[in-house]
């Protein structure tokens, strides 16, 4: 569950960036992904390109596994056979996301443990809406329906990037994401149309979710040379406003079908442009959570160094010192 | 501070947020192994990914819930990346198979224009 | 021959007391998802936690057939002393020692559960126990491989298992259990009974951690934990259920 790169966008280095390259493998390399062809590990790359995606392909590992944790909160609690099962499930699917994007960002040269040191270190960023608490078992639903939904907006996009282990694990990942969507979407139908308790349970959780699914995309786009470079080499796929509308014109509406409300007066599709208007979000509170400060940001790289401290015994005792680390194939 | 939680399993666990730092060193998390599946006897096995294992054993378990938990499976490989030699997509031109190696192919070989024109030799 | 109430009553408690260890064990397993020692193992704990879970939904469909209520009622509304599972199953997670070792302890039980249970003649359950024959294959492979590693890791991880072995073997037996109807359970050819059980289990489970290099307990200097089967529970059963049933009980009417 991911939803866009934060990635820094310092246009005043991209020349210098590009300058320091091969000009001739440089040239080879962009005709390739302008010919739709894939980046593969041992290929030659920019150094700029091998960066942004490291980032990139880490910080949606690490939205997998702190993300499989706002959604744990119910995994006990989770009401009857059918929700316990289908959580379950998914939260492990969750887990099971970030082991492929993890094994992909390896073929990079990054070893997992590096990236779970900076994870855990604070160094690596997350999608931002896994810094927010989920206080009730719709808060989970929500989470279940429409932060997959905006994922999978983000990820589809990005399959069809250039660098072929990423495409691989998105391709896997989006199929099963679809379960997700779907186990969301009965989970808050079931809410909504429930008794009063249930449906004001999913109203309050869908307006405390409002926020943080807005900030999920990233900030407003500005152009600069550098997200040009980026687009051009097939790492950003769409623009953040671009997501974000593909997303509010597939599930607004939804939403909108189930008779609940969105905590924004001037949400509404433009009939004569088709393009959805809305209120921006408050970008200082993302800025903040991102930096740090939200509601949960302590609590989840805790959670992260606890269960890394107490699986320690466990993989001292396995480890084989006659092991040859190297990275996975693709 | 210990942290409390919204997630029963959390406030179970008293964690201090300062208790532990987690570090880990390296290659804590093993060395890497590739998985090949084969959905239906008869077909090929298939690489499907790679995954984290202490020895090929776990390699095992670990690949039958990682990569089949859902849809149907009949027999795994794990086989340690380490092991497999790979070419370089540098040398990807030695796969280039250039016109003049149509020999190797049916197409062509074409012999109906032959016949049919010694057929029309045959009878006039 | 003609089941009598006798053996109907002894079929419903061999049920309850099946479908109770799965569900309790399966929820304690499941609080590991997402917090365990690698990703990978994480991936399989889960799996093997939703089994269970499943398992014990197939059983409380059995248990509806023959008149009791649905599974969702009967799992999330009941109080701990009318709760059938062993106190194995009910008691928190704690390390990773401990959570194997009852991994293992538990999934040869009722492996070889099952296996009687293959041939029983009440045809439905027998069915059951053919449909998760391969589920419970790889949980014993899976806990039978751990103990072996582990037993093979240095003192520190032969020590932690060899501890969580002796602390646990008395509440190991106390799976078996015995309940009211035992011999007309026998008699009728619907389950072998738990004292077959326990030495069929003693039988696999003893020379195997032998095997791998743990000493094993001697059962007659060991006390069964009893008391789960009537009801009698510790004092982790009734926090757990409160925990499990607490969106479940906001509205008992409503559907989730």
């Amino acid at each position: 569950m991911y939803g866009n790169a934060y990635i820094e966008t310092d246009g005043s280095k991209v020349h210098s960036i590009i300058a320091d390259e091969d000009p001739i493998k440089l040239a080879l390399f962009e005709a390739r992904i302008a010919a739709g062809d894939k980046i593969e590990p041992k290929d030659w790359m920019p150094k700029e390109y091998r960066k942004q995606l490291i980032r990139m392909i880490e910080q949606h590992g690490h939205s997998e596994i702190i993300g499989s944790l706002p959604e744990g909160t119910w995994i006990t609690r989770a009401p009857g056979f059918r929700r316990k099962l289908a959580l379950m499930a998914k939260v492990q699917d969750e887990v099971g996301h970030a082991q492929l994007l993890y094994s992909a960002a390896e073929t990079l040269g990054k070893s997992r443990e590096d990236m779970t040191n900076d994870l855990i270190n604070g160094k690596s960023k997350y999608s931002n809406v896994f810094n927010y608490p989920a206080p009730t078992w719709a808060d989970s639903a929500i989470i279940a329906w429409l932060i997959d939904a905006g994922a999978i907006v983000n990820q589809l996009a990005n399959s069809k990037g250039s660098y072929g282990p990423y495409c691989r694990a998105l391709e896997r990942i989006c199929a099963e994401e679809s379960f997700h969507l779907k186990y969301g979407h009965d989970n808050v139908v079931f809410l909504a149309t429930g008794t009063p308790i249930q449906r004001q349970m999913v109203q309050n959780a869908l307006h405390r979710w409002w926020e943080p699914i807005m900030h999920f995309f990233g900030p407003p786009d500005k152009s600069s040379q550098h997200s040009e470079i980026l687009m051009r080499w097939k790492l950003k796929m769409g623009s953040n406003d671009s997501m974000r509308q593909t997303f509010l014109a597939m599930y607004v509406p939804k939403i909108w079908d189930l008779g609940l409300t969105l905590p924004d007066p001037n949400l509404r599709k433009n009939e004569e442009s088709g393009f959805w208007e809305y209120t921006e979000p408050n970008w200082e509170v993302f800025k903040q959570v991102i930096n740090g400060n939200g509601p949960c940001n302590k609590e989840r790289l805790a959670v992260r160094r606890m269960a890394e401290e107490k699986g320690r015994w466990v993989r001292k005792a396995l480890m084989n010192q006659g092991a040859m680390y190297v990275s996975p194939l693709s | 501070m210990i942290i409390q939680s919204l997630d029963p399993r959390i406030s179970r666990a008293r964690l201090d947020d300062q208790s532990c730092d987690g570090q880990l060193s390296e290659h804590e998390h093993f060395e890497t192994f590739e998985v090949f599946q084969q959905v239906k006897r008869g077909t090929h096995h298939q690489h499907v990914g790679s995954l984290h294992a202490p020895n090929p054993e776990m390699a095992i378990l670990f690949a039958k819930e990682q990569y089949c938990r859902r849809g149907k499976s009949v027999n795994l490989w794990v086989v340690k990346t380490s092991d497999v030699f790979v070419t370089d997509y540098e040398d990807a031109d030695i796969f280039e198979t250039t016109e003049d190696k149509k020999y190797r192919d049916p197409e062509a070989y074409k012999v109906m224009d032959r016949i049919n024109a010694y057929k029309a030799r045959l009878n006039p | 021959m003609e089941f009598t109430q006798k053996h109907v009553l002894g079929l419903k408690e061999l049920l309850y007391k099946m479908a109770d260890d799965q569900l309790i064990l399966g929820h304690r397993n499941s609080e590991w998802t997402g917090l365990g020692p690698m990703l990978e193992e994480d991936i399989s704990f889960s799996s093997m936690a939703q089994d269970k879970i499943g398992q014990s939904l197939a059983l409380f469909e059995l248990l509806q057939e023959l008149g009791e209520s649905d599974p969702d009622t009967v799992a999330f509304t009941r109080n701990d002393n009318q709760f059938h599972c062993s106190q194995f199953v009910e008691l928190p997670i704690g390390g990773y020692d401990f959570s194997l070792v009852r991994h293992f302890f538990f999934d040869h039980a009722e492996a070889i559960r099952f296996e009687m249970l293959a041939d029983t003649v009440f045809e439905p359950l027998a069915m059951v126990a053919k449909k998760f024959k391969g589920e419970i294959k790889y949980h014993t492979m899976h806990a039978d491989i751990f103990m072996k590693k582990l037993a093979e890791g240095g003192p520190e991880s032969y020590g932690l298992i060899q501890q969580a072995i002796n602390d646990n073997f008395g509440l190991a037996l106390g799976i078996f259990e015995p309940g009211e109807y035992e011999s007309e359970l026998i008699e009728a050819g619907i389950f072998g009974g738990e004292n077959a059980l326990q030495s069929r289990w003693l039988a696999k489970v003893v020379p195997l951690l032998e095997s791998f290099g743990y000493t094993v307990p001697k059962v007659e200097n060991t006390a069964p934990a009893l008391g789960g089967r009537k009801g009698i529970h510790t004092h982790h059963l009734q926090p757990l259920l409160d925990e499990m049933t607490e969106v479940f009980s906001i509205d008992p009417g409503a559907d989730w």
